[in-house]
């Protein structure tokens, strides 16, 4: 009964599962097929094979398996394009500052807000808080003008520098570093160890996993800018890879999936490896 | 001389310390706590990109023009509410939220449950919803373009059943395939979240009730619900920020004018990035500013008292 029970249950996530997966699964098998076969399945112009059959209507289709597998595509990627890999590289231009600075600033302001006992603490905490929960849209107007003020509109920097003191880490860090029993630091402090010996061998010992949520997090974030580029970045050739898709998604389909397939490759191998850590971040960035 | 001078002379004079000792000793005499080291170069870094800057689009907002301008009082707040797009785009974005947020919380609760009674696999299939957080928008761009297109492969798939084509991405319709790929990219958060929140719940909550002959409806009415009641409030404030993200895929498929359905105040404000109409412009941040913090700091005050 019980044993039928699980069955059940284990058949429908099953299927719910594959739904969800079957854009990821399309975008995989469609990278592995030929220009020409990407170009017959997706377009619904008629050619006099189809007149001369009687079919008057086509549509797209979206298939499964490739009727030839080959690497063409990803060649034509990875090798033959340079564009592709100058946009692959504005990408982790943008994205690894952001990782690495966010990462840093947040460590050190989340430990400021766990050993100050500063009065007005939790208030500019609060503050941390809302502007943490504006959407995009509410902060870009903000990130513009500064950017504006010290002249990097043009620059990387417009986007990478408001990254960098995002709240959203030191909101993360001080909500992990809460965690940490008191105690320790206090028997730390009374063998005489100063706040950078305790920061360093105490706390940062405790906090792997959750600098490794964070590391996660803000890396989908920003490997996945569209808003701050389409503000931001005027020139084609200076874009991240996700405005860049899009566009090419028109001319050049046949190519679009194995693109696509590099682009998700980095984040989804982060998740294969650190889904536990992942988890973890999403419960602690629920305000609470 | 009062305390802010005294502090800012000591402070001169820490400069002119010769040894690390004397400086360490100098510090101390400022009384400024080691935290404060630690904290100041990032609150710093956040006035600068976020506060300050939020300060002068709010001044904008109260002026006609950003340079040489005038003080028009609410004047740029009415004229926004009489403007066609910005209410089309206000009202379209609530809408959104309307349906979707709902909507994601119970498919999110159901899978999380399902989940929970499993006794093995239970990795590998949250792993499975938590992929498409993950894939970053622009892969997924020509999948949902070649799906629901006039021409696309849905509309082929209901051909076969005999259904006429239809515009999925040009009616009124394109709303429900914006709620689609919310869900389908937001389900894993909210999966998290709840199967976090189903953990905390006693088992022996569930064997009394097994015992007492529950079914599983009054299972789930009594004993679940209620002590999901501040995961609830917590998915649902996660729910509506993460709704505005939803606005990356529609870019990306339909571009800066849509149709009318899904032209969202994100549609809005970015148009008015282009032609820079900065009255206009921080005018919506500061309305947007407002109902958010608004709306967070009820909820917020509501998850406390639901977790008491």
């Amino acid at each position: 009964m019980i044993k039928a029970k699980e069955r059940i249950i284990t058949f429908i996530l099953f299927c719910i599962g594959l739904l969800f997966l079957l854009p990821l699964i399309v975008t995989l098998t469609n990278s592995f097929m030929a220009e020409a076969e990407i170009a017959l399945n997706y377009t619904s112009e008629l050619t006099t094979f189809d007149l001369v059959d009687g079919i008057v209507e086509k549509f797209q289709q979206i298939k499964l398996i490739p009727e030839q597998v080959g690497f063409w595509q990803y060649t034509q990627v990875l090798i033959n394009q340079p564009s592709f890999l100058i946009l692959l590289t504005n990408s982790l231009k943008i994205t690894f500052p952001v990782v690495l600075g966010s990462l840093i600033v947040s460590l050190f302001t989340a430990y400021g807000f766990t050993i100050w006992e500063w009065k007005y603490k939790e208030i500019v905490f609060m503050v941390y808080i809302v502007v943490m929960l504006m959407p995009l849209q509410a902060v870009l107007v903000p990130n513009y003008i500064i950017a504006d003020i010290l002249h990097i509109k043009d620059s990387y920097l417009a986007i990478i520098l408001p990254g960098i003191f995002s709240p959203f880490g030191v909101f993360l860090m001080r909500q992990s570093m809460k965690v940490i029993p008191p105690a320790y630091f206090e028997a730390a402090r009374m063998d005489g160890a100063n706040n950078w010996y305790i920061f360093w061998h105490i706390i940062m010992p405790q906090m792997k996993s959750s600098m490794a949520a964070l590391i996660m997090l803000t890396f989908i974030e920003y490997w996945n800018l569209v808003e701050q580029a389409v503000i931001f970045i005027d020139d084609y050739a200076r874009e991240p890879l996700s405005v860049y898709l899009s566009r090419i998604a028109e001319g050049r389909m046949g190519l679009v999936f194995a693109a696509s397939c590099v682009y998700m490759f980095l984040p989804f191998w982060f998740l294969m490896l650190g889904q536990k850590d992942l988890e973890k971040g999403i419960e602690l960035s629920g305000v609470k | 001389m009062n305390r802010f001078e005294k502090v800012i002379s000591r402070g001169k004079s820490i400069f002119d310390c010769k040894t690390k000792a004397e400086a360490a000793r100098g510090l101390k005499s400022l009384r400024i706590h080691a935290g404060a080291l630690f904290l100041l170069p990032g609150l710093i870094g956040f006035i600068i990109f976020y506060i300050w800057p939020f300060f002068i689009s709010l001044g904008y907002a109260f002026w006609d023009k950003p340079v040489n301008g005038s003080f028009v009082g609410f004047k740029n707040f009415l004229d926004l509410f009489q403007n066609k797009a910005y209410l089309k785009g206000l009202g379209n974005t609530l809408r959104f939220i309307g349906i979707s947020v709902p909507l994601n919380m119970a498919l999110s609760l159901g899978v999380a449950m399902l989940i929970n009674k499993l006794r093995r696999h239970k990795e590998p299939f949250s792993l499975v919803f938590l992929v498409p957080l993950v894939i970053p928008s622009g892969s997924m761009v020509s999948f949902w373009k070649s799906l629901f297109a006039y021409d696309g492969a849905l509309n082929g798939l209901l051909r076969t059943f005999g259904i006429a084509k239809i515009n999925w991405l040009d009616s009124s319709l394109a709303l429900f395939v914006m709620v689609l790929i919310f869900i389908w990219k937001n389900l894993g958060y909210n999966m998290v979240l709840y199967l976090s929140g189903l953990s905390s719940i006693p088992k022996e909550y569930y064997e009394a009730a097994s015992v007492d002959g529950a079914k599983p409806w009054q299972t789930f009415r009594h004993i679940t619900l209620p002590h999901l009641a501040s995961t609830s409030v917590l998915v649902l404030i996660m729910s509506i920020i993460n709704s505005f993200k939803v606005f990356k895929e529609i870019y990306l498929i339909t571009g800066s004018y849509p149709h009318d359905s899904i032209y969202t105040l994100q549609h809005f404000m970015n148009n008015m990035f282009s032609s820079l109409n900065y009255p206009r412009l921080t005018t919506a941040t500061t309305i947007l500013v407002v109902i958010i913090a608004l709306f967070t700091q009820t909820l917020l005050r509501l998850e406390r008292k639901a977790s008491e």
